[in-house]
């Protein structure tokens, strides 16, 4: 099997490693490297468990190979909290009740990161659209969108200050 | 000595944040996937693309050549193993033993017929694909009805029939209450095969200890003690030396509460091969393979008076079991379920039901949340508003005719509703979501050319799946849990419990019901689950049944433990027990604050002063509990307000109000949480969701781009009201509330779509509400 040497940066931290040709990038991101809180719930780029940060943008992790990844700079969910504080959007699915199982949480915590990093005011349906590509079972949805838009209210009053 | 009444204080009933969420939101969870142990090896299976064929030859000689293939293994490799069967002890229902890896015949799309263990799951599926399998293909069937009939092609031929089960039961004058009817009206739904779909397949590892015989089995399972008492029996390694551990489970909704063939044949692997195994299920696999649920075929009949009292009715179930009935207690599971709900919330006198459960070439079925009531009550919703309309009343004047009022009623089919709030909850939802106003608009918009719809979907939910509320249900089986509750010698608390979260906040709802009766912070407790060498012995979580009896038995336990602290404490202050209280973790003497105790200081006490001990009594301050609370059943309202879109026939979803009645509430967001999350199932199982089998039983809908989830912009604004009619029954008045939006939800939303477009709807039989069904329906309506 082709193996093809790598360098990327992962949370901050710089990687150099040999992947086999055909791993996708969740898989390196799981087995290599040990950061599992990037879930596989579909293995075919519906259900959003693995979206990962790549330059900020929501991407599958399960749909690239990790090959492809080469000079990316990415973040996973284990990158988002600062020490001890975790990221005005993982704060506010908590105080929201925005999960129940957690599998799809990191994956919908990262891709409204991305929505309110594009747009930090997002209308209700304009954070329904953006967390549409994102499957949850357990929720129903409503708490994670109120999620969202408590954590864009707590940005914007964040930047404001 | 029995607690009637859980106090509400600081804890119990507060919309407490959950404990359990900084793992998840952080990545730090870890699930069943996520568990890396050295030396693992990976399993892939290699499944059936037959519905229905006899296995002619496998040749696993390419497979095995493979470099990093360690074994291939196929049903003659696994003789050893018994085949799966249920164990119900109902009269006249035939066994389907299922061999864990096919034998002879594969019987569903999906059915494992070999197993390859390899180096990594890559080469585990290279070397899958390498196995070659000759079949014959046999003539398939994946229409019950069409199972029954005599030249239908059997599965099980030693049955001589695909019927497993068949028998009517008549309860109350019938005849009379036909023959005393001003109008007989008659109905058919067929009810669509939907699946639980939890964003976590499933999957297990299998770690075996040749020196100790001891094998850790962890599964994403949501009965860890359950599964290891089927793990010895099946594997013959005795209990004591299996030790099951269910991890973070990402979702389960009932599927994840059956005894896999998977998870017999990777549990004997671990202990033949010597080395760790692993399977993780892809999508397809959990499509496929993984139980399915609530397809029916349900006909009823009703006896109407002319004001609209419902005098009688009859039913005729029919189950679609799939190919094997053991899972979940049997094909059963479905139309035995929905027989004994059929009444519901109504006052019905007389009732004759046939329950029929049939196997078809398509996968065998399973719990799903709110098993067999949802079909039931869809049919029975959606067939109360025809006899409305028919009889030119509203749905909801209907409704309100039938209701049961008071309490306790036993049902014509043996259920005791302890108590509810049946017209409340009613009258409730009807106010939130604007019903008369609705009603007006509804008719302006007709004469638009416009189809604005209104669903009521009125239910009560059987909970606290117990013992009695099992026999009422129909399913004999003794169902309980154990909570052990410890102060450890710092004063802090720990409680372990036999039921399982997977999502349902356990360790959040059950340290409120420990510290509340322990006067002490929930920061203080900490609640262990999913190990059966950390958690007592217990049924496990399903059947919304643990904040009845994980509430109740952790209650118990904490109130015992409670008691031992005031008998330390009262010798450590040379006062009664009687005159002790406990808040904030301080144990002092009531009207004198000054004189008191932390809880770090009696516990320390307990367990290292001996003088503080009397006679026979034990250091320890730790007690278990077990709890097999009476039957207690919730109930609640949900109606939907829908648009069609007359020239798509695709359905806009406007508002769901949602007035639920759970008695005591031990953390009102949680409540909500399990109501949003099981409404928006039940969206996705009126509109969307189906598995959809052709004729040769193949399966179509096998990834997430043909079996279509709700997503964020389907699911519309949920409004959530709360009624509390504290159950008189069971331990602090808590009745359970996990599947009342499954249950109910689908009924309601499509109630709301065939209003929309009545009298068009009358001719629609199955579900889900496509686009392309209901602009049929409309289409025939148009032309007719």
């Amino acid at each position: 099997m082709q193996r093809v040497p790598i360098t990327l940066t992962v949370n901050g931290r710089s990687i150099s490693a040999e992947v086999e040709a055909r791993m996708t990038l969740a898989d390196f991101l799981r087995e290599q490297l040990g950061l599992t809180g990037t879930k596989l719930g579909c293995e075919h780029g519906v259900c959003g468990s693995c979206t990962v940060l790549w330059d900020g943008a929501a991407v599958r992790s399960c749909l690239v190979l990790a090959a492809q990844a080469d000079g990316a700079n990415l973040t996973t969910i284990e990158g988002l909290a600062t020490g001890e504080a975790m990221h005005p959007v993982q704060q506010a699915f908590w105080e929201h009740h925005g999960l129940q199982c957690g599998f799809c949480t990191p994956g919908m915590v990262l891709t409204a990161v991305a929505l309110l990093e594009e747009n930090p005011a997002p209308s209700e349906e304009e954070i329904r659209e953006a967390l549409s590509g994102n499957l949850c079972r357990c929720t129903g949805y409503q708490n994670i969108v109120r999620a969202v838009r408590a954590a864009a209210e707590q940005m914007q009053a964040g930047r404001g200050s | 000595m029995t607690l009637q009444i859980l106090p509400r204080g600081k804890w119990v009933g507060a919309r407490v944040k959950r404990v359990e969420d900084p793992r998840f939101l952080t990545g730090e969870a870890r699930y069943l996937a996520d568990i890396q142990i050295p030396g693992t090896v990976h399993a892939a299976f290699v499944r059936s693309p037959y519905g229905h064929a006899r296995i002619r030859r496998i040749e696993t000689s390419a497979a095995e050549a493979l470099p990093g293939v360690i074994a291939v293994y196929t049903a003659e490799d696994v003789a050893a193993l018994p085949p799966l069967a249920s164990g119900l002890p109902i009269e006249g229902l035939k066994p389907t033993p299922q061999s864990v890896l096919a034998k002879d015949k594969v019987r569903f799309v999906g059915e494992a017929v070999a197993v390859v263990v390899a180096e990594n799951r890559y080469i585990a599926e290279d070397a899958a694909e390498l196995v070659e399998v000759e079949y014959e293909p046999l003539p398939a069937v994946t229409h019950a009805e069409r199972a029954m009939a005599a030249d239908a092609p059997i599965l099980h031929e030693d049955l001589g029939t695909n019927v497993v089960y068949q028998k009517v039961t008549t309860l109350g004058d019938v005849e009379g209450a036909f023959a005393q009817a001003d109008r007989v009206f008659r109905r058919r739904f067929h009810t669509n095969r939907f699946v639980a779909s939890p964003m976590e397949t499933r999957g297990c590892l299998s770690v075996y200890e040749r020196a100790s015989g001891q094998l850790t089995f962890y599964s994403s399972t949501q009965m860890p003690h359950m599964l290891r008492l089927f793990l010895s029996l099946f594997l013959g390694i005795p209990e004591h030396k299996v030790r099951v551990i269910s991890p973070e489970v990402g979702g389960g909704f009932g599927q994840k509460m059956t005894i896999y063939p998977e998870e017999v044949v990777i549990a004997y692997l671990g202990k033949v091969l010597g080395r760790p195994v692993k399977w993780v299920e892809d999508r397809w696999e959990n499509l496929a393979a993984a139980t399915h649920a609530k397809e029916q075929i349900i006909e009823l009949e009703a006896a109407v008076r002319a004001d609209g009292k419902v005098l009688g009715m009859k039913a005729r179930l029919i189950g679609d079991g799939g190919a094997y009935s053991f899972n979940t207690a049997s094909a059963l599971i479905e139309p035995l379920a929905a027989a004994g709900i059929v009444p519901g919330v109504y006052d019905i006198a007389a009732y004759q039901h046939e329950v029929i459960a049939v196997c078809t070439n398509k996968a065998p079925v399973g719990a799903f949340r709110a098993v067999g009531w949802t079909a039931a009550q869809t049919a029975r919703e959606l067939f109360f508003d025809e006899i409305a309309r028919e009889l030119g009343l509203d749905p909801a004047e209907f409704r309100r005719r039938n209701l049961i009022s008071e309490f306790p009623h036993t049902t014509v089919t043996g259920m005791v509703y302890d108590s509810g709030s049946y017209r409340e909850s009613l009258e409730r939802a009807l106010q939130l979501v604007g019903y008369d106003e609705l009603r007006r608009r509804q008719a302006e918009l007709r004469q638009q050319g416009r189809y604005l719809g209104i669903g009521i979907s009125l239910y009560v939910e059987p909970t606290a799946w117990g013992s009695e509320i099992a026999l009422q249900a129909g399913f004999p089986f003794p169902s309980h849990d154990n909570a052990t509750v410890t102060i450890d010698p710092t004063g802090k608390v720990r409680v372990a419990v036999s039921v399982h979260s997977h999502g349902q906040g356990h360790e959040t709802t059950l340290a409120q019901v420990a510290a509340e009766i322990l006067g002490v912070s929930i920061d203080d407790v900490i609640v262990e689950h999913g190990d059966t060498e950390r958690a007592p012995w217990g049924m496990g979580t399903y059947a919304s049944r643990s904040a009845v009896i994980g509430g109740g038995m952790v209650a118990l336990a904490a109130q015992e433990v409670r008691e031992k602290v005031l008998r330390v404490a009262s010798r450590l202050l040379e006062v009664a027990p009687e005159d002790l209280e406990i808040q904030d973790g301080t144990v002092f003497v009531r009207g004198a604050p000054d004189r008191s105790l932390s809880m770090f200081q009696v516990a320390f006490a307990a367990y290292l002063d001996g003088r503080v001990r009397a006679e026979g009594e034990e250091p320890l301050l730790s007690a278990t509990k077990f709890y097999d609370p009476r039957a207690t059943y919730s109930n609640g309202c949900i109606v939907t307000v829908c648009e069609v879109d007359g020239e798509t026939g695709l359905v806009r979803l406007d508002k769901i109000v949602a007035v639920e009645d759970c008695g005591t509430m031990l953390n009102p967001m949680i409540v909500e949480g399990q109501v949003m999350g099981a409404i928006a199932q039940g969206i996705g199982g009126a509109l969307y969701e189906a598995m959809v089998y052709d004729e040769n039983g193949q399966l179509l809908t096998d990834s997430f781009v043909t079996y279509a989830l709700p997503t964020a912009t389907e699911v519309p604004e949920l409004v959530i009201d709360h009624l509390e009619t504290p159950s008189p029954v069971t331990i602090g008045g808590i009745k359970g509330i996990g599947e009342g939006g499954l249950l109910a939800s689908p009924a309601s939303v499509a109630g709301a779509v065939l209003d929309a477009i009545w009298p068009a709807g009358r001719a629609i039989e199955e579900l889900p509400l496509t686009p392309e069904r209901v602009l049929g329906a409309l289409q025939k309506q148009g032309g007719a």
